[in-house]
């Protein structure tokens, strides 16, 4: 008999929705997290009178009662749909490259069409042809991909088989001129973290199709409310959960999962692991170069660390509409470059892109009554970082957060004047805290040749799951799918059938 | 069509194919990974830092400073005015307090923490009547947000001290006056009579000799032949030692009376509440004389707090939960021990616990019973999970 039918590891958004699946399906499950509190990302912390988000700013794929999207169908299988609140908001953004273009875009298709073509009327035919071609794609995409046509060919599905890999600039240069529009149309592409020119047409159409249909959405009390409810699903089904209480091995037999070792020094046996930590370090750390097979380095090999981010958290001694805040979501953009600006990820010069989160205007109660909390996010590669000496870490944090502030100050003047608190993040942080090469909260790069259509993951140890940015890609929706599909594979291994 | 095969018909699978392909043959050896981010961590934020005290260096009657010095040769950066957290075993058991680092920061070598004698101090007394040259320690690396922020704090700083919470000042005034930063302090530093001051002299010293430090000590309990001010931290003492209250941050660390008693004097003089940062130092002396605190129960009652899947322990209501875990050998990590950091979080499971002004708990926390056990007094039998 062994101590758990299966030991979770991590309990990020994909290490929760696969405890609580495999919970619900009636495994004895021990779940293992190395913090105090579960979330990974998807947490909040305290100063002063606000409390913070530290992850999520649009969550995609929920949908709403009468038009589910398909991860309001994951959380529903978890019963935590009537514990937690969702919040719609009615916009997807506004975008701002001071000086030239102020532009938001509402969410849904023939408001963000018309507003496109208020901006850029030399283009308006064109406008409505492409979101013609992100819907059809995108439908097509779903038949072949999420509903599995078994007479999925060319012929039936011509744009799935043209776009599903190519690159999106080619697609936004074949569409549009002004580069101007091309920026406006793709700013997304911060959300899966490589720009047009690498990210695949599917991803885009994705991210374009699933924010309009489904809405982007906010949580009342921040990721870490749903968080909280995962865990309770959990226990209310019977798992059991360790807080600060990592592992630190994880032990093979014959080449099966065998053991989980505690970084505490208890061994606890099982047949089956569902790691949510990275890769690398689950190869490297917990399974140890010498057991772990060959395929899985050389598989890594190709693979690049994904970005993490520059972040601020922001609270402030008034109210967004003192600021000028009209929006929740609002992209700050030094230039319309989205090339220079994924190069600019790997510099500590200058900010590029950034993205200004106000909750409280879709959320009055995000924060205490005259106040508002807001969330900055400059997404950056750890390497620069790394080579900053620790003495002149502090000082590099200040220096380039106030550059993040001059940019904001050119949307929002006055805003240095409100700061009541402010938290600085840098990749260096989401290292210590979620303990991920690089900080990268979304895995790996997404290239197209990361897709795991062109290259499906080989499983090579038995009884050994993904869940997570690290199996999937990053961002709230694919880790929390990821860790319930993983929670089902897990089940099936074990022989238990799943609610 | 198996939906490997249909996958190949897609453009561009081929490319995206080899793109892998070539990638595998000269990319990345992960390997290289192993361990890095366990030692930048180390550098950084280590988990634990072992001490050796260096020195004891007596400040007042009631006061000392332990001279902590590395034992393995390094001590990671941090910012005037962060705590370290020190472990301290006595009788077997294992407890924490956070002292605020009064030495500067550049000045590497070591840390310096002063500690003053707390009336019935469980740790205290240890480290002042026990503690020699020579004894180790461990600690957690400095942390706290109490510190000068240029992204929005004034260049002039004001800072209210009560009693030993002149340490973190300590360290910000060394700095500042040591290195020449472009930066000006007010220290308004209360004491109850003149004997406590710690560091009076070394004050003094760097006042008459940096333009950019003044200091003002006030004394509540002056004796006959005292010279200096005299009385408590208020608005009047405040203007009159300030001139000019504008542009200015103020920065208060006291027990917890004090802030009580300087809040509203600093709304007086007009500062808003954007203006005053807080270190929260301590828990309140005698938490049934709390706001709010349930009149029918005496510090002196006693509880019983089972933990699930461990053992049952006994609780007074007047101590904290995380002191009663601790004194039963229960390990519950704390940082701040003010209910600040969430580092002791406890899961609530039945029973009632009073919880002092200034406990910062996450919304969603709340509401599913989750509590910070360094900030919260048993009321009632307490089933907790850890
Ligand atoms: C600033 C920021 C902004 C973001 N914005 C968005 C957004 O707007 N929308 C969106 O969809 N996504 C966003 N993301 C990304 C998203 O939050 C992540 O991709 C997602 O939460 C990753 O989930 P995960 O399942 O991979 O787990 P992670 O969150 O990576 O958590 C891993 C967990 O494993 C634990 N762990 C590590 N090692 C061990 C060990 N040895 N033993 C036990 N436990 C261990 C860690 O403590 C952690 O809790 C953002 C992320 C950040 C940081
Ligand atoms: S130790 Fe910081 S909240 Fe308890």
């Amino acid at each position: 008999m062994s101590d758990f039918d299966a030991i979770v590891i991590g309990a990020g958004n994909g290490g929760l929705t696969a405890a609580a699946t495999l919970a619900k399906g009636g495994a004895k499950t021990l779940l293992l997290e190395r913090h105090n509190v579960p979330g990974g990302c998807a947490t909040s912390f305290c100063r002063g009178r606000f409390e913070f988000e530290v992850a999520l700013h649009q969550l995609s794929g929920m949908g709403d009662e009468k038009f589910p999207g398909p991860l309001r169908s994951v959380l529903h299988g978890l019963d935590v749909l009537d514990r937690v609140e969702f919040i719609p908001m009615k916009n997807l953004y506004r975008l701002v490259i001071p000086g030239r273009l102020d532009i938001m875009l509402p969410a849904d298709r023939n408001g963000t069409v018309e507003a496109l073509q208020k901006r850029f009327p030399a283009e308006s035919a064109k406008i409505r042809e492409f979101y013609d071609l992100v819907y059809a794609f995108f439908n097509q995409l779903i038949s072949v991909f999420y509903l599995r046509d078994p007479e999925a060919s060319r012929e039936k599905y011509p744009l799935y088989f043209k776009y599903a890999l190519a690159s999106s600039q080619e697609i936004l240069d074949e569409y549009f001129t002004d580069p101007l529009l091309k920026l406006t149309v793709a700013a997304y592409w911060g959300y899966m973290g490589v720009p047009p020119r690498f990210l695949t047409f599917s991803d885009l159409a994705a991210l374009i199709f699933a924010y309009i249909e489904f809405k982007p959405y906010h949580i009342r009390n921040g990721s870490q409310a749903l968080s909280n409810a995962l865990i309770e699903t959990f226990m209310n089904n019977g798992g059991e959960v360790r807080f600060n209480c990592g592992a630190a091995k994880i032990g093979l037999r014959d080449g099966a999962v065998a053991e989980v070792v505690t970084d505490r020094g208890e061994r606890l046996t099982t047949g089956c692991v569902v790691s949510n930590i990275s890769t690398p370090v689950m190869y490297n750390e917990l399974i140890g170069i010498e057991s772990t097979p060959k395929e899985k380095y050389e598989e890594m090999r190709g693979s690049t660390i994904g970005p993490s981010s520059f972040t601020l958290y922001i609270g402030m001694d008034c109210t967004p509409a003192e600021l000028g805040i009209g929006e929740t979501t609002n992209f700050i953009a030094a230039h319309e470059d989205m090339d220079r600006a994924f190069t600019q990820m790997r510099d500590i010069d200058e900010p590029a892109m950034i993205l200004v989160s106000c909750y409280n205007v879709s959320d009055p109660g995000a924060s205490p009554d005259g106040t508002c909390q807001i969330a900055v996010v400059d997404l950056q590669y750890a390497e620069p970082w790394l080579a900053v000496p620790p003495s002149l870490y502090a000082s590099e944090k200040y220096r380039y957060a106030s550059k993040v502030l001059d940019l904001v100050e050119r949307v929002f003047p006055g805003f240095r004047k409100h700061i009541e608190e402010i938290e600085v993040a840098t990749p260096l942080t989401h290292i210590r805290y979620l303990g991920h090469p690089g900080g990268a909260f979304y895995g790996f790069d997404q290239y197209a040749k990361d897709s795991r259509l062109v290259n499906p993951p080989v499983q090579s140890i038995a009884g050994l799951f993904h869940a997570g940015s690290w199996a999937a890609e990053g961002g709230f929706q694919p880790s929390l799918t990821s860790g319930s599909s993983a929670g089902r594979a897990a089940l099936k291994h074990i022989g238990k059938r799943g609610r | 069509m198996s939906s490997k095969d249909f996958m190949k018909q897609i453009e561009g699978f081929d490319r995206a194919r080899e793109e892998m392909r070539i990638c595998r043959k000269y990319g990345i050896d992960y390997t290289v990974e192993k361990g890095r981010a366990a030692h930048l961590m180390e550098m950084l934020h280590p988990r634990v830092l072992h001490l050796r005290v260096g020195a004891v260096i007596r400040e007042t009657a009631t006061a000392s400073t332990l001279r902590m010095v590395p034992v393995d040769g390094y001590l990671p950066p941090f910012q005037a005015g962060q705590y370290i957290n020190l472990f301290i075993e006595k009788n077997g058991v294992r407890t924490s307090r956070p002292y605020s680092i009064s030495s500067a920061p550049h000045q590497t070598g070591y840390y310096d923490i002063t500690v003053r004698r707390v009336e019935n101090g469980f740790v205290s007394d240890i480290l002042l009547d026990t503690v020699k040259p020579g004894d180790e320690f461990e600690s957690t690396s400095p942390s706290g947000n109490f510190y000068y922020n240029p992204l929005y704090h004034e260049k002039s700083m004001v800072c209210l001290a009560g009693g030993s919470g002149v340490t973190p000042f300590m360290s910000m005034i060394r700095e500042v006056t040591d290195r020449g930063l472009d930066r000006t302090i007010h220290l308004i530093y209360g004491s109850r009579g003149e004997d406590d001051i710690i560091f009076h002299e070394e004050l003094k010293d760097r006042a008459a000799r940096y333009g950019n430090f003044v200091y003002a000590p006030v004394i509540s309990e002056p004796s006959k032949s005292c010279s200096e001010l005299s009385g408590f931290i208020n608005a009047d003492l405040m203007r009159k030692v300030l001139r000019d209250t504008g542009s200015k941050t103020f920065y208060l660390c006291g027990p917890s009376g004090m802030y009580d008693f300087c809040m509203p004097e600093l709304e007086k003089i007009g500062i808003p509440a954007r203006r005053v940062r807080r270190e929260m130092f301590g828990p309140p002396r005698d938490i049934t004389a709390e706001p709010g605190w349930p009149k029918e129960v005496s510090g002196a009652a006693e509880f019983s707090v089972s933990v699930r899947g461990g053992k049952a322990v006994k609780a007074r209501a007047g101590e904290s939960l995380l002191s009663a875990l601790e004194r039963a050998g229960v390990v519950v990590p704390a940082l701040c021990r003010c209910g600040e950091c969430s580092m002791c979080r406890v899961k609530l499971l039945s029973g009632r616990v009073f919880e002092p002004r200034g406990v910062l708990l996450r919304k969603s926390d709340r509401a599913c019973g989750y509590i910070h056990s360094c900030a919260a007094y048993p009321l009632s039998d307490l089933e907790i999970m850890l």
